[in-house]
């Protein structure tokens, strides 16, 4: 049994594999994108503080 | 209005602006998305010759347009912060290259998957697909260029007039199918490629989509960059020191 014919349970049956594999692959990398931003604003913000904090 | 783009190119009324732009490109993203996978993955009827496997052309297509789009505006961008010596734009080129390049991952990966089941390869030198990969390359070397100085206006520079050269690609990418005889397929958009008008609907909603996308993602990181550049002024002192976390 292939990859493909074990996912065909899927909706798209013989496509599914395909088509949830490049959907999934899109989400993961728009996630990433925004966990990415939002965790390097975080830091920033962070170490902006600490060096304000020791300049005082 | 013209006015107020002006005002822009203040560091501070710029890091204002994105922060009040967020849930303005946030809202429409989220909800277009979820109408847009609906669409795309319930509404529209599976096509005559690929069955089901062609839903993936509404990941792949927008992201594709969204890759040279980005690289445009990034080219431009570039451009108006070597000319006018406008930082803000630079900054704006400068976050929306890992941006365009995760759209141009996303399109190659998409193109990939949908090459397998459709070609029976997963890739092929044709010239669609090896101009995009050097879309990628290119947002690549911006991006590593961008990084190699530590003066973030000489980086600015370089890198600009990087992005200004590497536009040559664009029209290539977008021609490439029909300058040669490729194995990738023809427009699907405007010469009537996708006639379904439900597939059209479910395309054009990912397509805006993806746009909101871009938009939201570049008022996120150029925050990060604005107060990273203009860490010695006040009003970031201010503004850091107002965020309670």
């Amino acid at each position: 049994m292939t990859i493909v014919e074990y996912f065909s349970f899927l909706p798209y049956g013989k496509y599914a594999f395909y088509v949830w594999l490049a959907y999934g692959v899109s989400a993961i990398t728009v996630i990433t994108l925004f966990i990415n931003a939002k965790r390097n604003h975080t830091k920033t913000i962070l170490s902006l503080k600490n060096k304000f904090s020791i300049n005082q | 209005m013209w006015k107020w783009i002006q005002r822009q190119a203040s560091p501070k009324v710029f890091y204002g602006t994105c922060s009040r732009l967020i849930p303005w490109f946030f809202w429409p993203f989220a909800s277009l998305l979820v109408i847009g996978l609906f669409w795309s993955l319930v509404i529209s009827p599976p096509d005559y010759q690929q069955g089901d496997g062609y839903r993936i052309i509404f990941i792949h297509v927008p992201s594709a347009i969204l890759s040279m789009m980005v690289y445009a505006i990034m080219a431009i961008a570039g451009g108006i912060g070597l000319i006018w010596q406008i930082k803000m734009a630079e900054v704006v080129a400068k976050v929306s290259a890992p941006i365009g390049a995760a759209f141009t991952i996303i399109a190659l990966a998409s193109g990939a998957i949908w090459g397998k089941p459709m070609w029976g390869a997963w890739w092929v030198w044709d010239a669609r697909l090896t101009s995009e990969l050097i879309l990628l390359f290119l947002y690549l070397a911006y991006m590593s260029l961008n990084s190699a100085f530590d003066n973030p206006r000489t980086a600015a520079k370089a890198s600009s007039i990087l992005a200004i050269v590497g536009l040559i690609n664009l029209p290539i990418i977008h021609y490439s199918v029909k300058w040669w005889n490729t194995l990738h397929q023809g427009y699907s958009v405007g010469t009537g490629g996708l006639k379904d008008p439900d597939m059209q609907i479910a395309l054009a909603i990912m397509f805006i989509a993806s746009i909101f996308l871009y938009a939201l993602l570049v008022a996120i990181k150029a925050r990060t960059e604005v107060l990273v550049r203009e860490q010695n002024s006040r009003w970031v002192k201010d503004e850091v020191e107002g965020v309670v976390s």
